[in-house]
């Protein structure tokens, strides 16, 4: 029974914001989801990732680690990606994205906070800003066939990491108006991708539903497999385990999607892809944090 | 002194500059959905995580609200008597003695002045004004009386809600309060952001008359918080959320209410932009008396 609570308390306030967004497209009230995807990146994700690391104290250690462990976990995805669409004859730059990136941004890390509190979502943090790296250069680099650093370097994120990093090395901490003022900004970033997601969700318009349902599936089954033997091979438990298993095994990113929109590889079976993971979570996602709690 | 204060007030001004910058560079910002976002998801959801998760008591509820009510009924006195002095019509100068920026500025100066308590309490005064702006503010902008903008308002359930568990007693679910701390998160930063980016869109015309409205409201505002606190005798957390809430500028949405009824908008835009920036500049006298 206690174990039920904290299971809903970890998976139900996901499911409820995307549902609030869902319920936000249907009854046709605008979104304007390039604002809100501005004010998250350029704003709000900076600030969470500063206020989150002054709150918890993570060893550089166990950060350097999961670094290394999400790195590695990407290679695996990527190796795994190549191999199946090659054996099933599919084209690269239309599916493989979907195949490597999580959504470990808007759902990863509240789940992952819910779960383990503020250490998970630091660790969260960690997993999603290599992610992040990954999906706007290597990602981009898939669809678009070429790589572009001054997207990295024009990312506010960046800048909050390489601040965090300083800050770490040197001992220092922000003055509590900074922290203040960071915290209050970084609140907004969970939920308002969460119901962004929702609105987003409910536009896509996916198609090649028998293809796109077993890729997606396939992504969220290795992305658990992966996870769980890349936590075993470097030796992590605890909250840095169950972190890198559920990172690993989150949806289709929905970055992905826009990216096939944006350079018009097959949008459609990407969206189904979306559509279907996000929607298989519900039920895998309780079972896998059965696995890890 | 002086970086406590500091921790107060610069999380205001900064999320208010974001927005400010925001509007005065031209990205586009659709200030309707981004409202609708803090205040019909948001803002119901803090009010009622904040409520529910620090056991305010009924009776210090109770307390906060009364109070606020008495303030209300201080500045319509004010208003009334501002109004038939300068001979100003009230259906248009009436309501920017009473709806305050209790929300995107009070609360988040009671939770940095005195943590998730003074939040807590400054809800208690948001939900009071909340009400008031929407019956009786919105009443004499139209003309008639009308109350369905506040059936319409998911804040005045949330609240309810609350009440029920905070009168029994009973713990709200895990995932309830978890979903609900998570969506209040939006409420304040979007509020002080749309601040800005109002801020920004705003014109102000210095006539002697907004001016001294203005300077009025503001100053009526703060003697009549801090002669209530006196008189009722609250202390701490609860004596300065009063005073600050109470000495908050004229509501940016009399701005909006005053647009949709044709209620000379550019006046009350005015003294929006007036009484916030005077407001803005004396936030540190302000903490400097409640803390």
């Amino acid at each position: 029974m206690e174990m039920l609570q904290q299971l809903a308390g970890i998976v139900v306030p996901v499911f409820i914001c995307i549902g609030l967004g869902i319920l936000w497209a249907k009854v046709g009230t605008p979104f304007d989801a390039r604002l809100i995807t501005s004010l998250v990146y350029n704003v709000g994700a900076p600030c969470l990732i500063l206020a989150t690391f002054q709150k918890v104290d993570i060893a550089p250690a166990v950060l350097g680690e999961i670094a290394l462990a999400t790195a590695a976990c990407y290679a695996a995805f990527t190796v795994i990606g190549i191999a199946l669409l090659k054996a099933l004859r599919l084209d690269l730059p239309s599916y493989l994205p979907s195949l490597i990136f999580p959504l470990t941004g808007s759902m990863g890390m509240p789940v992952c906070y819910f779960a383990f509190g503020d250490e998970g979502l630091a660790l969260a943090i960690v997993y999603f800003t290599f992610g992040a790296i990954g999906t706007f250069t290597i990602g981009a680099a898939i669809a678009e066939g070429s790589i572009s650093f001054r997207k990295i370097a024009r990312a506010p994120v960046i800048y909050a990491v390489i601040a965090v990093l300083v800050l770490k090395a040197t001992g220092l901490r922000l003055p509590e108006w900074a922290f203040n003022t960071a915290n209050l900004l970084g609140g907004m970033v969970i939920p308002a991708q969460l119901v962004a997601l929702g609105v987003s969700l409910l536009v896509l318009r996916p198609g090649g539903m028998a293809r796109s349902a077993a890729l997606g599936v396939f992504r969220l089954a290795m992305g658990a497999g992966v996870g769980f033997a890349v936590a075993a091979a470097f030796g992590l438990d605890g909250a840095a385990r169950a972190v890198v298993v559920l990172q690993s095994a989150m949806p289709v990113a929905v970055s992905s999607y826009l990216f096939a929109q944006q350079f018009r590889r097959k949008p459609e079976e990407v969206a189904g892809m979306v559509v279907v993971s996000t929607a298989v979570s519900c039920v895998t996602l309780p079972l896998l944090l059965l696995a890890v709690l | 002194m002086i970086l406590k204060i500091l921790s107060v007030v610069a999380p205001v001004f900064v999320c208010a500059a974001i927005g400010f910058a925001w509007g005065r560079t031209g990205r586009p910002f659709d200030t309707r959905m981004v409202g609708a976002l803090a205040l019909n998801l948001g803002m119901p959801c803090l009010a009622f995580s904040t409520l529910t998760s620090l056991n305010v008591s009924p009776a210090a509820f109770a307390t906060m609200a009364g109070a606020y009510a008495l303030a209300l009924g201080c500045f319509l006195v004010v208003g009334l008597t501002v109004i038939a002095v300068l001979k100003l019509p009230a259906h248009t100068y009436l309501p920017v003695f009473t709806s305050s920026n209790t929300g995107n500025m009070g609360l988040p100066l009671c939770l940095f002045a005195f943590g998730p308590e003074g939040l807590a309490l400054g809800i208690c005064i948001f939900v009071m004004s909340s009400i008031f702006s929407f019956t009786v503010g919105w009443s004499i902008y139209a003309g008639r009386l009308a109350a369905d903008v506040l059936y319409n308002n998911p804040l005045i359930y949330a609240v309810a809600l609350a009440l029920a568990f905070m009168i029994t007693g009973l713990q709200p679910p895990v995932w309830l309060a978890n979903t609900t701390k998570l969506v209040g998160g939006l409420a304040i930063p979007l509020m002080i952001i749309s601040l800005g980016v109002a801020m920004a869109n705003m014109r102000a015309q210095g006539a002697v008359t907004i001016i001294a409205i203005s300077v009025v409201k503001l100053l009526a505002g703060f003697a009549v918080g801090y002669a209530l606190a006196e008189l009722i005798g609250l202390e701490g957390a609860a004596r300065g959320a009063l005073i600050i809430e109470c000495s908050m500028p004229v509501a940016v949405h009399n701005y909006m209410f005053a647009q949709r009824f044709a209620r000379d908008p550019s006046a009350t835009a005015s003294m929006v932009l007036i009484s916030t920036a005077i407001s803005l500049a004396t936030l540190p006298l302000l903490m400097i008396v409640v803390l």
